[in-house]
């Protein structure tokens, strides 16, 4: 099951999703986490590079997450909410 | 009644250093990126006749600690005697900033929440419900401010001594479910039986059911009948869907506009104008320093003209003994003037960085250059320190604190010194008007930048293969809104540099002007003629077997790089008193100097210069930086092995440089 999912990284600009699981080691989930990004919060892409980092927003602010990073969170892809 | 003590404690980049000198009157370093303020700083202000002491402390997104302002933050808010808790809240992003204001309820101490950037909001037509969110904090008095434009500094204060004299802690606003309080119940029990004195049962209650390992380590008792697992998750969760809450209730119109920080950033952060723009602005930054640098630097010069002929005459109708006049004229005025002449390059260069800090846009450099920092083995956030070289390795080596391992930390303090600080620009500036076309001499300043940004990428590259390609941290970094630089920030930003350069020029640069005269003016037999019978010839001769492979085999030149240690503009100075010229930056002194370099060594051309240039560049940094390098990383061993390695990194290019230059000129 866990294969299946998408990643962060593999998400694309503009676009929604929904943080499934975060799979980097327990000092990191703890610092992600304390940035707002737990597992159900949702996220928009805003920016990236094709093989590198992205922009995300997330409870209103803005992160850039590595490619390491990314690669190890679990996404789904969403509908973007309507304002 | 004794005054009290308010820790000012929140995200990074949410203002708290800019509030905190709003109301006491300092003037620490500001700018827009998380990470600036590393140490915590202490701060008295006064209000209605009571004293209360403010503490600064670094940003932290939660009272876990991760990296070392984290836990510089969590210990202070935690051992020391801190009354009130002062929580700055950027209320431009409240959904995020609150996350920390829930754990600081949980410690049971008074906490005053601040909200910060109230123009902001309004800005971006979103309102705060000023009544429904104290409700939800608990009752916890909650003041809009702006800290920029001290608005609301006196309500806060008075709400501060107000909370503090009613002595009335943070109610409990959070419940989590039923399972989790009746562990969180238990555990504040058997804290009670063992610790019966100690404050803030509840957070450590709760630290305790999330394995936090710290207070686990520092409360050694048996909790595993109670805490069979970690709660963390569940108590994060529920932290953010009570947050989610009082967002819902208290914020309104957060989607209004799409800000104008977004639109920046699609260029700004663009996969392929990202990397060439940010190359212009350093372009830009450094085109400015040395060509408006160098318009201003005129008028320096005739003031300093005016400066030594006074005196020089003054002293002699006075009858000054020869000594006496030697020592002020050559030693003092040459060596310490010539320096004050750079004044105008150094205020335009720290300009430029002050603008850039606090526009915002460091935190997007982190996120351009993280692909080719991670070739490197390194994250993107290790090229801000980096960045910071180009004005003063020492604040630059400070800033490393923000990475995340110890690993990070030491390969960036390694290469940072290579970043080409503003101490070194007056050797530049020197040396190649000197032997360099006028058209030319400005792209040859220049390229000592690129050389120093490369070889410092370099060695963190042949650090990683020899590392093995061990699995590099990746980069997070907040994103801050672009804002227009605010006057003041920017204007203390530069003068503490200016001062701190004239500070220096009247220290460390007097100091060593004079020790520098000393050793050229008196020999073994006293005072001589004749400086190649000097203290100094004598010793610099020993070195020149060394320094002849690299194009510098000149007595004179092995004492400016050994005087240049204690700082580098030292260099200069110390070639302005070798070569008895007032001022170093003037073109009939670069004239003199030309002449007496070439009356010693007639072969001595432009390809020397580059070579002199490029080993100021790379040798060792000065002592300020040998010492900050020392604290920071608490290691004899790593400081030596950087300075070893660094002086062979030097001599190498440098000799490589020459010889093969030489083949071809």
């Amino acid at each position: 099951m866990e294969g299946e999912n998408m990643t962060l990284f593999e998400a694309s600009k503009e676009k929604e999703y929904e943080i499934k699981n975060l799979l980097v080691e327990e000092a990191v989930t703890r610092r992600l986490q304390a940035l707002g990004l737990n597992d159900g919060v949702r996220v928009r892409v805003l920016n990236r590079k094709k093989k590198g980092a992205l922009i995300i927003k997330v409870r209103g602010t803005r992160l850039a997450l590595g490619k390491h990073l990314s690669a190890n969170i679990e996404v789904e892809e969403v509908q973007p909410c309507p304002v | 009644m004794s005054g009290i003590k308010v820790a000012c404690v929140g995200n990074p980049n949410c203002g708290k250093t800019t509030l905190f000198n709003a109301l006491t009157g300092a003037k620490l370093k500001v700018a827009n990126w998380p990470g600036v303020t590393v140490e915590k700083v202490e701060g008295a202000t006064s209000y209605e006749g009571q004293e209360i002491t403010l503490v600064d402390t670094p940003g932290i997104y939660s009272l876990t600690c991760y990296t070392i302002e984290e836990k510089v933050t969590r210990k202070c808010v935690m051992d020391d005697d801190i009354d009130v808790i002062l929580n700055v809240v950027d209320a431009s992003s409240l959904e995020r900033n609150l996350y920390l204001t829930l754990q600081l309820l949980e410690l049971g101490k008074p906490v005053v929440l601040a909200l910060n950037m109230m123009d902001i909001v309004k800005e971006r037509g979103m309102e705060i419900d000023l009544h429904r969110l104290p409700e939800m904090l608990g009752d916890i008095p909650v003041v809009p401010v702006s800290a920029a434009k001290r608005t609301g500094l006196g309500v806060l204060l008075h709400a501060i001594l107000h909370h503090y004299e009613e002595q009335k802690n943070a109610e409990y606003i959070l419940e989590y479910p039923e399972y989790i309080e009746e562990k969180i119940a238990k555990l504040e029990v058997m804290m009670q039986a063992h610790y019966p004195d100690h404050s803030s049962r509840r957070w450590h209650a709760i630290k305790l059911l999330e394995d936090d390992e710290e207070v686990r380590e520092e409360h050694p008792i048996s909790v595993t009948n109670v805490v069979d697992r970690s709660y963390e998750k569940e108590i994060i969760s529920c932290k953010y869907d009570y947050i989610e809450k009082v967002v819902k209730e208290a914020l309104f119109y957060q989607h209004n506009k799409t800000p104008v920080t977004e639109k920046i950033d699609s260029y700004l952060t663009n996969e392929w104008l990202g990397l060439p723009l940010f190359l212009c602005i350093m372009g830009v930054v450094f085109f400015l320093t040395f060509a408006v640098g160098d318009f201003l630097k005129g008028y320096f010069e005739v003031f300093l003209g005016l400066v030594t002929n006074t005196v020089s005459e003054g002293l002699t109708t006075l009858h000054v003994s020869k000594v006496l006049t030697s020592l002020i004229v050559d030693g003092i005025i040459t060596g310490v003037g010539g320096i004050l002449t750079f004044l105008p390059n150094i205020f335009i260069l720290f300009l430029a960085l002050a603008i850039l800090e606090d526009s915002g846009y460091m935190a997007r450099v982190a996120y351009v250059m993280d692909s080719i920092m991670g070739h490197v083995g390194l994250s993107g956030k290790a090229f801000l320190p980096m960045i910071l070289g180009f004005g003063c390795t020492v604040p630059a080596l400070m800033a490393t604190r923000a990475l995340e391992t110890e690993r990070d930390r030491r390969k960036t303090m390694l290469i940072t010194p290579f970043m080409s600080c503003s101490a070194r620009l007056p050797i530049y500036v020197i040396f190649s008007q000197m032997f360099f076309d006028k058209k030319y001499a400005g792209l040859v300043a220049f390229s000592f930048y690129v050389i120093g940004m490369v070889v410092a990428v370099i060695t963190a590259f042949v650090m990683n293969k020899l590392e093995k390609g061990r699995e590099n941290d990746s980069l997070l970094i907040e994103l801050p809104e672009y804002k227009r630089p605010n006057a003041r920030t920017v204007f203390i930003y530069v003068w503490k540099k200016i001062k701190d350069y004239l500070t220096k020029a009247g220290t460390t640069i007097f100091i060593a002007s004079i020790c520098i005269w000393f050793i050229l003016n008196f020999g073994v037999t006293g005072m001589v003629e004749n400086p190649a019978d000097s203290f100094g010839a004598a010793i610099g001769k020993g070195l020149v077997p060394l320094l002849k492979p690299a194009g510098l085999g000149m007595w004179q030149i092995a004492v400016a790089l050994i005087s240049g240690i204690s700082a580098k503009e030292i260099v200069v100075s110390s070639f302005a008193v070798l070569f008895g010229v007032a001022n170093a930056n003037s073109t009939d002194g670069m004239a003199a100097i030309l002449a007496n370099v070439h009356a010693q060594n007639p072969a001595f051309g432009p390809l020397n210069a580059y070579c002199l240039m490029l080993f100021c560049l790379l040798y060792v940094p000065c002592v300020a930086a040998i010492a900050t390098m020392y604290k920071e990383s608490g290691s004899l061993k790593y400081t030596l092995k950087v300075l070893i390695f660094e002086i062979l990194v030097a001599w190498i290019l440098t000799t490589c440089t020459f010889q093969i230059g030489s083949l071809f000129l």
